[in-house]
C-alpha cells in the first residue's frame, strides 16, 4: 500500500481506482469524493480514460505475431526470424534473363533422371521406410489439406458436429481406426464436424474443431500397421501450421493448428487419452 | 542446466507470452518493426537465461524487465551513434504501425493514439491498468521509483480521457 497524502488528487485518485491505498487513505478519500463534486468529476475522469484505453490496448493483441519466431522459440536455435523478414522484405525481382531459365530446365532434366533411376533402383530392392520418413508426406499431406480447408467458411465439414454418432461410425467404418470424438470445449475448442481425406492412399478421418478466435484446428488419423514408438509424440512446424504426431494401437495421429498455438502440445496429450 | 523438459515448457510459456510481450514492446519502442526485433532479442536471451529463471512470480514480469533493459541499451547504442538526446529519440513524430489487410481503421487509430503519449506513460498504464501489475512490480519492471509509476498512470489516465472527447467529438 502506498502512502500519497500531499500528492495531486488526481494521482491519489488514480491509486484509490487501483486498490493501492491504505485502509486510513481509501476512508478519507470516499468521504471526499461524497461532498465534493470536483472531486467526483476527476474520478470519473481517470476512471473513462482508463477504459478507453483497455479498448485501445486489447487490440494489439490481435496484431500477429511473427512466425519465424514462435519457431525458433519452439524448436531452438538455427533460424533467425529477422533474417528472415529482411531478406523477406528485400528479396530482388527475378531476372528474367534467358540463361536463369536454362539452368531451371537443366535442374528439371536431371532431377527427372533421377527420379527414373530411383523407381527402376526400388523395383530391384524396395527398401523399408523407416517410421519417421514414412510419416513425412502423410504429415505435410494433411498440412496441406488443412490449408484447403481451413479457408472453407461455408463447407469446412462433409458431416456437422450434430451428426456425431454417424460420424463416428462413418470414420470408423471408413478409415479402420476405431475412435471417439474428443471434448475439447474445456480448452476452447468447439466441435465442427469431419471429413474423410485421403493420404499415403490411405483413408484419413479429419475432426475439425474452431477456437473463439475462428482458427481451425484438426484431429486426422489414419490406420497403420507398425504400431511403432507409442506415447512418443513430435512436433512439426510448416509455416503457419503446426502438427503434432503420436502413434497409438496400429493407427497414427495427429494434431494440427495454428504454430502461434503454444498449447498445441497439451491439446495433442488430451486427444490422446480419450481418443 | 534446465532438464528438457522444463525447457519444453519454458518455451512453450514464452510462446504463449509473445502476444503480450509485443504489445509491452510496442509501448517502448512505438515502432512495429523496432517492437518486433526487441521481442526477439528478449526471447532468445530469455531462452540462453532461462537458468535464472526460478518458476516463481509471474515469467512475463521476469521477460519484461529484461525486455526493458534492452530497449535502455537500444536507445543509448543509438544515442552515441546518431548524437541526439534520448527525448529526441523516444519523441517520435508518429508512432509506426502496420495496418494490415482488413484491420479496422479504427482500431489502427486508437493504437497510434496511444502510443504517440509522452515515454513511460502507455507502459505504466499497461502494466497496472490493463495487466493487473502491482505499483511495485511495476516499479520494478520498469526501473522507476513508485511514485513516478503513480504519477505517469494518473496522467496516462487523463490523457486517454481527453483522447476520449476528442474522439468523440471527432465521430460526432
Amino acid at each position: 500500500m502506498q502512502q500519497t497524502k500531499g500528492l495531486a488528487l488526481e494521482i491519489r485518485l488514480s491509486a484509490y481506482i487501483d486498490g493501492e491505498l491504505p485502509e486510513v487513505e481509501r476512508s478519507e478519500l470516499d468521504a471526499l469524493l461524497s461532498r465534493d463534486d470536483n472531486a467526483r468529476a476527476l474520478l470519473e475522469r481517470l476512471r473513462a480514460g482508463g477504459t478507453f484505453g483497455n479498448k485501445a490496448f486489447e487490440d494489439f493483441l490481435h496484431d500477429p505475431v511473427p512466425l519465424a519466431l514462435v519457431r525458433q522459440i519452439k524448436q531452438g536455435p538455427g533460424i533467425t526470424p529477422r533474417f528472415e523478414r529482411v531478406a523477406t522484405a528485400n528479396l530482388p525481382r527475378r531476372n528474367t534473363r534467358i540463361w536463369p531459365r536454362l539452368a531451371a530446365a537443366s535442374l528439371v532434366l536431371l532431377f527427372l533422371g533421377g527420379a527414373s533411376g530411383f523407381i527402376l533402383g526400388s523395383r530391384i530392392d524396395t527398401p523399408v521406410l523407416a517410421p519417421e520418413a514414412a510419416e513425412g508426406p502423410w504429415i505435410q499431406e494433411i498440412a496441406d489439406y488443412h490449408r484447403i480447408y481451413a479457408r472453407q467458411k461455408q463447407h469446412l465439414v462433409e458431416v456437422p458436429a450434430s451428426q456425431a454418432a454417424e460420424i463416428e461410425s462413418w470414420l470408423t467404418s471408413s478409415v479402420g481406426v476405431a475412435f471417439k470424438i474428443p471434448d475439447l470445449s474445456r480448452r476452447g475448442l468447439t466441435f465442427e464436424g469431419a471429413r474423410l481425406l485421403v493420404a499415403n492412399g490411405k483413408p484419413v478421418g479429419q475432426l475439425v474443431y474452431r477456437d473463439s478466435d475462428s482458427n481451425i484446428f484438426a484431429i486426422c488419423f489414419l490406420k497403420k500397421g507398425s504400431g511403432e514408438q507409442p506415447d512418443q509424440f513430435s512436433e512439426t512446424i510448416r509455416g503457419d501450421l503446426s502438427l503434432v504426431s503420436w502413434e497409438k494401437e496400429n493407427a497414427s495421429f495427429v494434431v494440427v493448428g495454428p504454430s502461434s498455438d503454444p498449447a498445441l502440445q497439451d491439446i495433442a496429450h488430451a486427444v490422446a487419452a480419450v481418443i | 542446466m534446465r532438464p528438457a523438459a522444463d525447457m519444453k515448457d519454458f518455451r512453450r510459456d514464452l510462446v504463449g507470452l509473445l502476444p503480450k510481450l509485443r504489445r509491452f514492446a510496442m509501448t517502448l519502442t512505438r515502432d512495429a518493426t523496432d517492437a518486433d526485433d526487441l521481442v526477439q532479442e528478449a526471447c532468445e536471451r530469455a531462452i540462453t537465461r532461462s537458468h535464472l529463471w526460478n518458476g516463481e512470480g509471474r515469467l512475463e514480469s521476469w521477460v519484461y524487465a529484461m525486455t526493458r533493459n534492452l530497449w535502455v541499451d537500444e536507445v543509448r547504442k543509438r544515442k552515441v551513434r546518431g548524437g541526439g538526446s534520448m527525448a529526441e529519440i523516444f519523441d517520435q513524430d508518429e508512432p509506426s504501425i502496420e495496418a494490415s489487410g482488413e484491420r479496422a481503421v479504427y482500431a489502427n487509430q486508437l493504437q497510434k493514439m496511444i502510443l504517440s503519449m509522452p515515454e513511460g506513460l502507455a507502459s505504466a498504464f499497461l502494466l497496472v491498468n490493463i495487466e493487473g501489475h502491482s505499483y511495485r512490480e511495476t516499479a520494478e519492471i520498469l526501473g522507476i521509483p513508485i511514485g513516478t509509476v503513480m504519477s505517469r498512470l494518473s496522467t496516462a489516465r487523463l490523457r486517454l480521457a481527453a483522447m476520449l472527447s476528442e474522439d468523440a467529438e471527432r465521430r460526432a
